[in-house]
């Protein structure tokens, strides 16, 4: 097996500082290399070294070795297209947004393999058919969906003929069946030179198999065949990541629920459109005092859209929500949104926002101090506004506001989405747990078959 | 609000501006109209510190009502648009479908025209009037805040942040002061900014093309038409109406800061 | 694109509409009797007299009541029936061909200066980044603080007064066209120029700009297939915006070189209170406002589809 690609101790500095500690690595024929860690490990900082596409403010330290040849940043920029390829992390954005898919194939058989232009638009057309785009080649990138647009993004950066594939995150926000999909399209891709994944997702590392490593906060932990890795794993940071996937989770929803327990809500053959499309009909379901309740469904299936439905935020089309609950005030039927900044505002501390919360409701005030402490919030968060808290800690502070108010009913739009596995099970558990003992019903919408699963006493399929 | 170094700047050289003015005005020995047809185009000297004009006025106390003016006006439309076009911009978004739309009418229909033209077909209706160039003005900038803040509110108005503080129980009131004015106010600020160079900027030109403010008050633009003749004798009176006009429009510029 | 033509169309009516009310009050607000004064600015001080402010009346149908002489004023001009001058007495339209033709030449001339000027230095500025790129924009913001005339009149003082370069001011030779069109085309310039570098600068930077060239495709390839485009939509936008700014510079220029278009009449007009004249230039101005106005979103859509479904 040729060696395509060998990194000899390559590390990444802002100044003084270093972003990437010095590694190692070879990449071979045939032999797909997988680095594994969390989002802010300096992995993506590692794949744009090897393309030479750092920004200014960064420097690199060690060489690059591309077919047997130590290369300078300027004869690697040589070999895109051709010999070396990096596939965007997020296609939405890496693709022209006024250009017909099509035509971003095209340009690169006309360009970079300088055919003329009617056979250009003939292969492009074929490769298309090939990742079943055939009918969308004449969309431009808003038009698709995300995993049509990875598919194209990918198809698009292969015409060129590149030997040594680089992706960088390239199944990040799709759901699990596309994302399989892109993994074996992928390995396709690159059956005749060799893949560098970057991920954080231990699932895709299973699929790609291979050599892997994984890294921790710009260091490399551990590495070895994956499946060796994976099953065996020796270092506890990679136990950590391995158990955080859902799939490994152990069984969370509390049993402690009592049958007898009092409906709150109920939902009686609902209907919902959204522009003018029919999201679901006929839907019937109740939700008890306490119950956690789980919402699975591909991305634009209309999950969000029915928790939103339940509070009112939504008109449905047809059918009834019943809220049995007659007790509870408006303001005890609440939601986690998806991305915890957005759902705070960032003009004042956290601690403010909390202060005018306990002043509206009368809240007493010694009921915050242990809430955070079962939350492990810091005591310092709250002298800080939500865009200088981590995603983790916020989402736990939305939690802990959620809770102030003793709600009866809890929408949970994809709350650990935006996490990393680790902190996202962490939040999970919380979650449920803390919910479980207020009595407050949660709706937890995912697109992980695997997480609602685990954290649900029932589950709705959309 | 943080500044930066040249939005300093650009404060600093407003509040000159202005202090000359006030200075000018109250201790000023000589009279905006005061004639001296003995010593007409002198240049600065001990007793006219800016020299005088064709008519043997006082430049320092010309320059300093006229500059007084343009502030007064400027403020005063600044004032006026912003507070109008910010309330009716989030009453767009807020009163619904209906508001939205007749609002929406009533931008298109003004946006019709372009301003200058709108201010000069006032103008010509009361020519001079100090109150009419003020309602002209206000009424061809509102539009401005208006749209953005109308384009923002509806950001905000969707987030999961707004969105949230009224399901907890908040009222409008605390939904406006946390999470719309922190969006909208920068855009305001520097709407007013530029807004204030642009109300000096029409003032100045309807003067210029002499519909403006009348003689014999004093008005940069005006000013400028008066002395042009002059430009060879006493170059050194021309040049006054001309940089403080640029003055005051590139300060206010500076103030608006970085953007547009 | 319905919807927008519609929102045009609206304008349309609404600049006439308006106009016309506008220019209506304006007759009736005047001070003193209108018919004498018409008399006297048509026939000289010397030769008015009750029996010619009476013609007068008669003619212009001054005497009717307030509702009455409106409806008569929107018919006429609904029927583009502008009257003649109260001035020279001769027909408004013939005035506006005659004044529209000087004015779009010197639109014109000074727009296409313009984005000769601003689309190479902006791109300029883009690329090669500091220290030009600073210089560059200082330079345009000295430029954008002074109003049109200020920089009309400095141009006056230097090229045609101290040089001899050029004429003052007037018409007739394409050397009477530079100092108006180099005035205009600066001062819409040293806007414009900024945008294009913002857009160039936000294009190079784009995700897919640097994907282009990871495909392989060489830096005049990537510009050439993703660059222009992509980099006209805000540009083309802009312009749209600054058909305001070129309308009122032209308003300046024209008057302060007496230039005999459009903006010139309708200064003139006003200060001599040729209501016919006021209100046929004001129209045509705000009917050419909206009709550009219309073909800019056009292009716009053009350009960029995905507006079609927000606009």
């Amino acid at each position: 097996m040729s060696v395509l690609l060998k990194l000899t101790n390559v590390a990444v500095y802002v100044g003084d500082t270093c972003l990437l500690e010095p590694i190692s690595l070879e990449l071979k024929q045939g032999e797909p290399l997988t680095i594994l860690g969390q989002t802010g490990s300096g992995k993506s900082l590692l794949a744009q070294a090897i393309m030479g596409l750092l920004s200014d403010d960064l420097s690199m330290a060690g060489d690059v070795e591309v077919f047997g040849k130590v290369m300078s940043i300027d004869e690697r920029r040589a070999l895109w297209g051709k010999e070396m390829v990096m596939l965007p992390q997020e296609p939405w954005h890496s693709l022209d947004p006024l250009m017909k898919g099509v035509d971003q194939v095209k340009e690169v058989y006309q360009f970079v393999r300088e055919k003329s232009a009617q056979e250009s638009l003939s292969i492009a057309e074929d490769d298309l058919r090939r990742v079943g785009l055939e009918d969308s080649g004449h969309k431009r990138p808003d038009e698709l969906s995300g995993g049509m647009a990875q598919r194209l993004a990918i198809t698009a950066a292969t015409a060129g003929g590149a030997h040594v594939i680089l992706a960088d995150e390239p199944t990040k926000g799709l759901d699990v069946s596309r994302r399989d999909g892109i993994v074996q399209l992928l390995q396709a891709r690159s059956n005749l030179g060799s893949l560098l994944t970057i991920t954080h997702d231990v699932a895709v590392a299973r699929q790609l198999g291979g050599l892997l490593l994984v890294m921790k906060e710009g260091c490399l932990v551990e590495q070895g065949e994956a499946v060796q890795v994976l099953d065996y794993p020796k270092d506890d940071y990679t136990r950590e990541l391995i158990a955080a996937e859902p799939s490994a989770w152990s069984d969370m929803a509390p049993t402690s629920r009592q049958d007898g327990a009092e409906s709150i809500l109920v939902a009686d053959k609902l209907t919902l459109e959204r522009g003018g499309r029919i999201l679901f009909d006929g839907l019937s379901f109740t939700i008890k005092q306490g119950e956690v309740v789980g919402i699975v469904g591909d991305s634009g299936c209309g999950k969000s859209s029915l928790g939103d439905a339940l509070l009112n935020l939504l008109p449905i089309s047809a059918g009834s929500i019943l809220r049995s609950n007659k007790t509870a005030k408006p303001h005890q039927w609440l939601k986690l949104y998806q991305d915890p900044p957005s759902a705070f505002s960032s003009s004042v501390s956290l601690g403010q926002l909390l202060e005018d919360l306990i002043l509206l409701h009368g809240i007493d005030k010694a009921r915050i101090e242990p809430l955070m402490d079962r939350l492990s919030l810091p005591h310092g968060i709250l002298e800080r506004n939500c865009l200088a808290v981590s995603g983790g800690e916020l989402q736990r502070f939305a939690i802990l506001r959620a809770l102030l108010l003793d709600p009866v009913f809890l929408f949970a739009d994809e709350p650990t989405s935006r996490l990393d596995p680790i902190t996202a099970k962490e939040v999970t558990a919380l979650l449920v747990e803390l919910a479980c003992e207020a009595g407050c019903a949660v709706l937890l919408v995912s697109h992980d078959a695997a997480l609602v699963q685990k954290t649900c006493h029932q589950v709705i399929s959309i | 609000m943080k500044m930066t170094h040249s939005q300093w700047l650009g404060l600093s050289v407003l509040l000159g501006l202005l202090a000359f003015s006030l200075f000018g005005i109250l201790f000023s020995p000589y009279s905006l109209s005061e004639q001296n047809l003995d010593a007409i185009l002198q240049a600065p000297s001990a007793s006219h510190w800016l020299g005088t004009d064709h008519f043997g006025r006082s430049m320092l106390t010309r320059m300093a009502h006229a500059v007084g003016l343009s502030f007064a006006l400027s403020l005063l439309c600044m004032l006026t648009s912003s507070l109008v076009g910010t309330a009716f911009g989030v009453w767009a978004v807020w009163g619904g479908k209906k508001v939205d739309n007749i609002l929406g009418i009533v931008v298109n229909i003004l946006l019709a025209l372009p301003g200058l033209v709108v201010v000069l077909l006032f103008a010509a209706i009361a020519p001079g009037s100090f109150l009419v160039l003020y309602l002209a003005i206000s009424l061809v900038q509102w539009v401005e805040y208006f749209r953005v803040v109308r384009a923002v509110t509806q950001g905000v108005i969707q987030s999961p942040a707004r969105q949230s503080s009224q399901m907890m129980g908040f009222g409008r009131w605390y939904q406006f002061k946390r999470h719309i004015w922190p969006a909208i106010s920068p855009s305001v600020f520097t709407l007013a900014a530029f807004g204030g160079a642009n109300a000096i900027l029409t003032m100045a030109s309807l003067g210029f093309v002499y519909v403006g403010i009348q003689p014999p008050l004093a008005e940069l633009g005006l000013m400028t038409v008066e002395l042009f003749p002059y430009y060879s004798d006493a170059p050194w009176l021309l040049a006054q109406p001309l940089i403080v006009i640029a003055l005051m429009v590139f300060s206010f510029h500076l103030l608006a800061g970085k953007r547009a | 694109m319905k919807a927008m033509l519609f929102k045009r169309a609206l304008q349309l009516i609404t600049v006439v509409w308006g106009v016309g009310t506008l220019t209506f009050i304006l007759m009736r607000s005047l001070p003193g009797d209108m018919s004498y004064r018409i008399a006297a600015s048509r026939y000289g001080q010397d030769n008015v007299d009750s029996h010619a402010a009476a013609l007068v009346r008669e003619e212009l149908k001054l005497d009717q009541g307030a509702l009455m002489a409106y409806w008569h004023w929107l018919s006429d001009l609904l029927q583009f029936n502008l009257g003649d001058s109260l001035v020279s007495g001769l027909p408004v339209v013939d005035a506006l061909k005659h004044m529209l033709g000087h004015s779009l030449l010197l639109a014109v001339a000074g727009l296409m200066l313009s984005v000769l000027i601003a689309v190479p230095l902006g791109l300029l500025s883009a690329w090669r980044g500091n220290p030009l790129d600073s210089v560059l924009m200082g330079l345009s913001s000295v430029i954008r603080a002074m109003p049109v005339f200020v920089l009309g009149v400095l141009f006056i003082l230097l090229f045609a007064l101290h040089w001899n370069w050029f004429p003052v001011a007037g018409f007739g030779t394409p050397a009477h066209l530079v100092l108006p069109a180099i005035t205009l085309a600066l001062s819409l310039a040293a806007v414009s120029n900024r945008v294009v570098r913002d857009s160039a600068k936000r294009t190079f930077q784009a995700a897919f700009y640097q994907f282009s060239r990871v495909k392989g495709l060489s830096a005049w390839q990537t510009f050439r297939q993703h660059g222009v485009r992509n980099i006209a939509v805000p540009v083309v936008a802009f312009f749209g915006i600054q058909l305001v700014s070129m309308i009122e510079g032209i308003v300046m220029i024209e008057s302060l070189f007496s230039w005999p278009g459009i903006g010139h009449g309708l200064a003139h007009a006003i200060f001599a209170r040729d209501i016919p004249v006021i209100q046929g230039a004001a129209l045509v101005m705000g009917i050419l406002f909206v009709l550009l106005n219309t073909l800019v979103d056009i292009i716009c859509l053009w350009i960029d589809p995905r507006g079609a479904k927000t606009l």
